[in-house]
């Protein structure tokens, strides 16, 4: 591939990121591939050395903000003609109730996924609370005379607070997992929502 | 290795690498290539982030009827490579520990 393709392909594939962001990466990679040029590789090697086109494209676009790319990707790349704005009008209460809906849907899937992290964590305080209670009413128990409740409610205390270590174990896993998690989905709404405009 | 970790230790390396001249992009990457492999995207992000932290500025040069950029360390910069080796002091004592600890062991 020669430094022109290079540059035409990349463009090409970012052609819906903000053009400010897009041109000073293109220009960094070609100071990049002029600078191995110079020193002595061919025009192929050192396109080739500065890495495929589609891999440094997903970077720049894993790079960019979420809200960047809904901003550029909403606004009009050319000014609108009147039918066209007409029939934005007419056709809204079609789009945006859909538009809303699918926003929701996927605000929804990502705030469920935290549902599941919060639940289990109000299961580690509970332990924790009941740990607190049972030894407390044990203690009043037993200084009342009924030294059997007391025990056994200061044991149940005491084992829930081996519960609640567990407890703690899980609930720092599945909040670590689910932090991967919603990266991952973060950067897949990314990449569909760029692939979407280059149909 | 932690990514936390990485990123400080990819800046320190950075900042270095232009600590005593100005330096440009791909000098950068050819000067650290003994300690670490910097990919184009990585150093990329790197100097953006390191220049949004003013710990280094930009400038264009002319060079052989092209325009090169050249990385230029601030006050911040160097500052951040002196917090970087008192910090590291720390750490290799505990090190040192954590290896003494594991002959004892053996």
């Amino acid at each position: 591939m020669t430094k022109t393709e290079f540059v035409l392909e990349l463009t090409s594939k970012l052609s819906l990121l903000p053009w400010e962001e897009v041109e000073d990466r293109i220009s960094f990679y070609v100071e990049m591939i002029d600078d191995r040029m110079e020193d002595g590789l061919s025009e192929e090697e050192a396109v080739a050395a500065v890495g495929g086109v589609d891999e440094i494209a997903a970077q720049i676009i894993d790079d960019i903000p979420f809200a960047k790319l809904v901003k550029e990707k909403i606004k009009p790349k050319k000014r609108l003609r009147a039918w066209e704005i007409v029939l934005i009008v007419i056709g809204s209460p079609l789009w945006l109730p859909l538009l809303i809906a699918a926003f929701a849907v996927l605000l929804s899937l990502y705030i469920s996924l935290w549902a599941v992290v919060i639940a289990l964590w109000a299961v580690f305080v509970s332990f924790i609370g009941g740990m607190l209670g049972g030894i407390v009413a044990g203690i009043v128990f037993a200084a009342g005379g009924n030294i059997p409740a007391g025990a056994a409610l200061i044991g149940a205390g005491i084992s829930l607070a081996g519960l609640a270590v567990f407890a703690f174990l899980g609930c720092k896993a599945a909040t670590k997992g689910t932090v991967k998690l919603a990266k991952k989905l973060i950067k897949g709404v990314k990449r569909g929502f760029m692939k979407k405009g280059e149909a | 290795m932690d990514v936390q970790l990485k990123r400080g230790l990819l800046d320190v390396c950075v900042l270095t690498a232009i600590k005593n001249e100005d330096s440009y992009g791909y000098k950068i990457i050819k000067d650290l290539k003994p300690y670490v492999e910097l990919s184009e995207s990585t150093l990329y992000t790197i100097l953006k982030r390191l220049e949004t932290g003013s710990m280094l500025t930009v400038r264009s040069v002319e060079h052989d009827g092209r325009l090169r950029k050249y990385y230029r360390i601030t006050a911040m910069g160097l500052k951040r490579i002196e917090e970087f080796k008192e910090e590291w002091e720390k750490v290799l004592a505990i090190y040192q520990f954590v290896i003494k600890g594991d002959k004892e062991n053996d």
